[in-house]
């Protein structure tokens, strides 16, 4: 016999697992679509949860009261009998039936998510481990005259249907940002397709959703979506020249500590070293990976480290991504200034990164890899570099 | 709720004990959970209190086994794999482990109670679950592998021939086994039986004879980096994207028609004469040939040094085999860094002027 105590204990437990299911903050809420390729999943799954949350609750009062009503009280098992041919086939066929009428639907949620022919922009998208490089090649009808090279948060403008050619450099990741469409896996040697759109302005998260290693939990990342006046300022001020920092500046010193430590692995487009030549980094001969993020307008984006880290300070951050629609775009083209940088996690970053994400930078553990890391190493840098090399990163807008 | 008081315990010691608990911290999460949920079920519903199956405790002595003679043959395996090789010491590990599994289970079973056949029934009930699967896989697998090895030997031809009477065959015996489901037990093991050996002994035949000749000269022509000049080599793929696997979800595909040279990526509507790659990115190609002529694909990556003259360059080319008119050949590229200032990575198709695809890497 079940005691009270365990009843009350079952209950409580049961109503806290719901409870915990009930988040009034849930960025990654897959209820909530932003968009028509997330809307399409989502006239699915409503009333396929539907029919299935039915079924289950169904199957699981039946199975309940099969345990309750014949638990062993040391009576004799019952007659043991076989075969009720129209009773078995009729349990066959009710469930075959409503299986074949949700593939019905679903096939059609897949064809339609993975149409490309009406695709109206590219973004080449690459994940390695911890982070995503977004890459946009040359379209002119956008103002796209050069590749434009960024990470962390994916930029698009909103009601156009774009689409994403994902890849991998390592590792097997995967792609969601679950407001604007489902999942996707970045293959290594693969191109794979995922169609994005939004509706409106709005900045919407996402988590890498394929085990990747240490650092999975931390993959994250965000698509920024503007209105097409604001994605065309984006354009142009991604494409906009190098500006080199003003002459005998703490930026300027900073830029000179860039070129000794942090120019083997992160390109900055533009940049030159003191003979002339342009600064190409080589992060193929330090990570694993064979790539470190494009630094070039670092300052336009929210995020660092793989979307792990806010650049910008908790005020700011909530200005930016609690504004109406309709502003969210100025504020977000704005930038990181100097008041409202992140300055505690930027610092912390720079003075010993493996400490703040785990990334399998311990020099002395790195024989599989040839030596080489896969993330940012610690660079024993000083609080007088750290200094300028954040004054010089605030150039970078 | 062992099984869950025990991985408490792991918990807990991997707290002290690891430095990086986070998997090793989850997975005993993750069971302790699901140890408790099961362990609550059956305590609930006292799924584990049933008596059944109390029996008298036999006194007669042991039967004859097999399985002391398999130990032995395990250890021995185990022994001799220490001075041969890994694979014969693992593989006296699985026979080692198996034999001790099957003897204790014998043992138990032996005792279990007077009444022989509840014994014999009991070891069933308990290994043939394990048995009969691992047996067949085993068996399954040397048939297969005998199989491959006639293929390897006989030639493209007679290759295909036989995987079509050796379908046909299965194809016709399960019909006659359908259509006839009164036949014979043993008649049916017996055929099986018959066709294994069959395929089994062609097998050894064949491996001592050696795979066919034109596979000992593809060996020979290293495919895997394959000249950008005259084609050398002979016994390669004519058609290397003939794999699904390998046709599937490439970057772009670059295709010759009429002595013009193009790029489909998809999502772009139109034919590009352009193709971003990312840095360090692997990136497949498939160069589909439609002209008239063989030709190649070749990327033109800029120069690179030589080892021979020390400090000397020399053009840094990467291309795929030659592609008869209507065949398709793969061509994979990773690209660490991008061009240098004022030159160009491109793809050109050797003996077609005037056409290329540039390579921009960002």
């Amino acid at each position: 016999m079940v005691g009270k105590k365990s009843r009350t204990l079952f209950g409580v437990s049961l109503l806290s697992f719901i409870a915990a299911s009930c988040a009034t903050n849930a960025p990654q809420d897959t209820w909530q679509p932003k968009g028509p390729n997330a809307k399409i999943i989502d006239d699915l799954q409503q009333p396929v949860f539907a029919v299935a949350g039915v079924i289950g609750l169904i199957v699981a009062a039946a199975v309940i009261y099969s345990v309750l009503k014949y638990k062993d009280r040391g009576q004799p098992i019952p007659e043991q009998t076989h075969g009720k041919p129209a009773l078995e086939i009729t349990l066959t066929i009710i469930p075959a039936l409503i299986l074949a009428v949700v593939a019905v639907f679903t096939f059609g949620a897949i064809f339609k998510l993975a149409k490309t022919d009406d695709t109206e922009m590219i973004i080449n998208v690459t994940g390695q481990q911890w982070w995503w490089e977004y890459d946009y090649p040359v379209q002119n009808e956008f103002g796209i005259t050069q590749p434009i090279i960024s990470s962390g948060q994916l930029v698009l403008p909103v009601g156009t249907k774009v689409l994403l050619r994902e890849t991998s450099r390592d590792v097997i990741h995967s792609y969601w940002i679950p407001a604007l469409n489902g999942k996707r896996d970045a293959v290594p040697g693969r191109v794979q397709t995922l169609r994005l759109e939004a509706d409106k302005p709005g900045i919407f998260t996402g988590q890498c959703t394929e085990f990747c290693g240490l650092s999975h939990a931390n993959m994250r990342m965000e698509a920024v979506a503007l209105s097409k006046a604001d994605f065309a300022k984006w354009v142009a001020n991604q494409q906009a020249a190098y500006v080199a920092p003003a002459k005998d500046s703490l930026a300027q010193q900073g830029e000179a500590v860039f070129l000794n430590q942090c120019v083997r692995c992160h390109q900055v487009n533009g940049l030159m070293r003191a003979d002339g030549t342009p600064a190409i980094a080589a992060p193929d001969e330090n990570v694993w990976s064979g790539s470190a993020p494009n630094l070039s307008h670092l300052m336009s984006r929210n995020t660092f480290a793989g979307a792990s880290f806010d650049l910008l300070s908790k005020q700011c951050r909530d200005e930016v991504w609690n504004a109406p629609s309709d502003t969210i775009g100025a504020k977000y083209l704005a930038g990181v200034s100097q008041d409202c940088l992140n300055q505690k996690d930027l610092r912390s970053w720079l003075r010993n990164a493996p400490e703040m994400l785990p990334m399998y930078a311990n020099p002395t553990q790195l024989e599989a890899t040839g030596g080489k890391y896969r993330g940012m190493p610690y660079l024993a840098l000083s609080e007088d570099d750290i200094s300028k090399l954040v004054a010089y990163l605030l150039t970078l807008k | 709720m062992g099984v869950t008081v025990l991985s408490v315990v792991a918990l807990i010691m991997s707290l002290f004990v690891l430095d990086q608990v986070a998997l090793a911290g989850v997975a005993l999460s993750m069971l302790i959970a699901a140890a408790a949920l099961l362990g609550g079920i059956a305590v609930i519903t006292r799924d584990g209190n049933r008596q059944s199956g109390v029996t008298e405790q036999s006194t007669d002595l042991v039967s004859q086994s097999i399985w002391p003679l398999v130990t032995g043959i395990g250890v021995v395996f185990l022994a001799l794999g220490l001075v041969i090789s890994s694979v014969v010491f693992f593989g006296g590990i699985v026979i080692l482990l198996a034999a001790l599994a099957e003897w204790m289970v014998q043992s138990w079973s032996e005792r279990a109670s007077k009444d022989a056949n509840y014994n014999a029934s009991a070891r069933k009930r308990l290994l043939n679950p394990i048995e009969f699967p691992v047996l067949a896989a085993l068996g399954l697998g040397i048939v297969i592998f005998s199989f491959s090895r006639i293929m390897l030997t006989v030639d493209k031809t007679t290759g295909a021939s036989l995987f079509i009477v050796f379908g046909s065959l299965v194809l016709i015996g399960g019909i006659l086994f359908a259509i006839k489901p009164d036949m014979k037990r043993s008649l049916g093991a017996a055929i099986c039986v018959l066709g294994a050996v069959g395929i089994v002994a062609g097998g050894i035949v064949s491996a001592t004879s050696g795979v066919r000749e034109e596979l000992v000269a593809a060996k020979s022509e290293s495919h895997m980096a394959p000249e950008c000049g005259e084609e050398r080599s002979e016994h390669f793929d004519k058609n290397s994207t003939g794999t699904l696997s390998l046709r599937s979800s490439v970057n772009a595909t670059i295709e010759l028609i009429d002595g013009q040279l193009t790029a489909r990526l998809v999502g772009f509507q139109d034919p590009q004469k352009s193709l971003t790659i990312s840095r360090s990115t692997p990136t497949n190609l498939i160069f589909r040939n439609l002209d008239s002529k063989d030709y190649r694909l070749v990327a033109e990556l800029g120069m690179r040094a030589t080892a021979e003259p020390e400090g000397g360059t020399e053009k840094n080319l990467v291309c795929t085999q030659l592609a008869a008119q209507g065949f398709e050949q793969l061509l994979l590229l990773k690209i660490d860094k991008p061009a240098p200032v004022g030159t160009s990575y491109k793809l050109i198709v050797p003996g077609v002027e005037g056409q290329s695809i540039e390579l921009v890497v960002p």
